[in-house]
């Protein structure tokens, strides 16, 4: 089998093994980069949630073998663009954040929801952040960060 | 024994080795990948080697054709699907409802149907729409009604050297159409139960009328013969017609787990379209 060659936040990487691993493990164990969480394994929780192509998906049910030529966003590629900081300071300031383990999902649902809407309503963002599970906010303060982020990062998405 | 993995990179290439190996299709993952899931930092194992489909760019993407029909790849995506005013309501609708927007981003309508599992979201509308399915081997291609390819619960019609290459459905007019999906959650629900239903009037007559259920058993339920009961009928007709029809899909469901519930919630489904329909309102699609 050949060398599965896809971008990883922004660097051309290579991965030799099963096709049929998981990009989430890929990710973390192959690359170490561990912002992308593990919740419930089975595409349903979203703290796997990255971007592929700039599209969200979880990436606990792709194998690596269908990102091939992709381009992967994670939250550490994120972190560091206007866009990823506006969404931290924003979620840090709302107080969006209370355990934490499904704000990295959270944030790279939001930043898929900001580039094809910079100005969402509330159930803009209601909808665009179902498929991400948190068990400890309630949501309120989650929406209200997003919200936040839309206002405060005007211009950027 | 470890099964073989396959990448293809042409829809040639995969036919080959569907007719060699039997190589099992693996679309957006969604399904087989949870499936055959064995935890943190382990690599899924299949019990029979797998070809993964991401790279076959010809079977992307949604074709309206110059019959009026809508010719979607097999590798097309629910959030695809979802998004183009070319496919019908009943299965946009279907596909909108499917998971969560991460979900739709991977979830193909090949893989819902090759899937066949009774809970699947497309199938339903695509039966009820006369759907057929293109199945694609190295010699021939042969196109057959969903409801022919589904057999039973995650059983179909699919031969050992076939691929589903793309799903046609057809130009169905409608006057009244309605759909609904009953799930545990917004996002992310597998369908508890779903009916799809339309009706077609032209000069006052009912030309047409369907109606199918999901997740109502081991396959999708539609009788023809209880339709056809309303055809050539009038909207006024519709009350006195009413009681007859709904037992009759009643027998025509078969769900097992929480039965009555299943049957009185498609009951009261039916009866909602049929009695907003006969009151003659606004044409489009019931609420």
């Amino acid at each position: 089998m050949s060398m599965i060659e896809f971008k990883l936040n922004g660097k051309p990487v290579a991965f030799d093994g099963n096709p049929l691993k998981r990009l989430l493990d890929v990710i973390r164990d192959d690359f170490g980069i561990t912002g992308t969480k593990e919740g419930c394994g089975e595409g349903e929780c979203g703290a796997c949630s990255v971007l592929k192509d700039g599209k969200l998906v979880t990436s606990c049910i792709i194998p690596v073998g269908a990102v091939g030529g992709c381009e992967i966003i994670t939250i550490e590629g994120l972190r560091d663009t206007p866009q990823g900081k506006c969404l931290v300071e924003s979620f840090a300031e709302g107080g969006a954040v209370q355990c934490g383990f499904c704000i990295p999902g959270m944030v790279m649902a939001a930043e898929a929801l900001l580039m094809n809407n910079p100005h969402p309503t509330e159930a803009d963002i209601r909808l665009a952040i179902s498929g991400n599970i948190c068990r400890c906010t309630g949501y309120d303060l989650i929406v209200e960060s997003i919200l936040l982020a839309s206002k405060k990062g005007e211009g950027l998405w | 024994m470890v099964n073989e993995t396959y990448i293809p990179s042409t829809l040639e290439e995969a036919l080959k080795l569907r007719a060699e190996v039997h190589a099992m299709p693996l679309a957006g993952g969604s399904d087989l990948m949870v499936q055959y899931r064995r935890g943190t930092g382990v690599v899924p194992e299949f019990p029979f080697p797998v070809m993964i489909m991401s790279s076959l760019n010809e079977l992307k993407g949604i074709k309206k054709e110059e019959d009026g029909s809508v010719l979607i790849g097999a590798l097309t995506t629910s959030a695809e699907i979802a998004s183009c005013e070319d496919v019908p309501f009943f299965v946009r609708k279907a596909a909108s409802l499917m998971g969560a927007i991460s979900l739709r981003n991977s979830a193909t309508i090949g893989g819902n149907l090759g899937n066949a599992s009774p809970k699947g979201d497309l199938p339903q509308p695509l039966i009820l729409l006369d759907a057929t399915v293109v199945l694609q081997s190295i010699n021939s291609t042969r196109e057959i009604l969903v409801d022919e390819f589904i057999k039973g619960s995650k059983k179909t019609a699919l031969a050992d050297d076939e691929i589903i290459t793309a799903i046609r459905i057809p130009n169905v007019k409608y006057t009244y159409g309605y759909y609904r999906k009953i799930g545990t959650r917004k996002a992310n629900a597998i369908s508890k139960l779903s009916l799809s239903a339309l009706i077609y009037v032209e000069d006052g007559i009912i030309k047409d009328f369907r109606v199918s259920s999901g997740a109502a058993g081991p396959k999708v339920a539609r009788n023809k013969a209880n339709e056809a009961k309303l055809i050539g009928k009038k909207l006024e007709d519709i009350p006195a017609l009413k009681e007859d029809i709904l037992n009759t899909h009643d027998q025509t469901i078969s769900p097992r787990a929480m039965a009555t519930w299943r049957r009185n919630s498609t009951r009261r489904m039916l009866d909602y379209f049929l009695s907003e329909v006969a009151k003659g309102g606004d044409e489009g699609i019931i609420q």
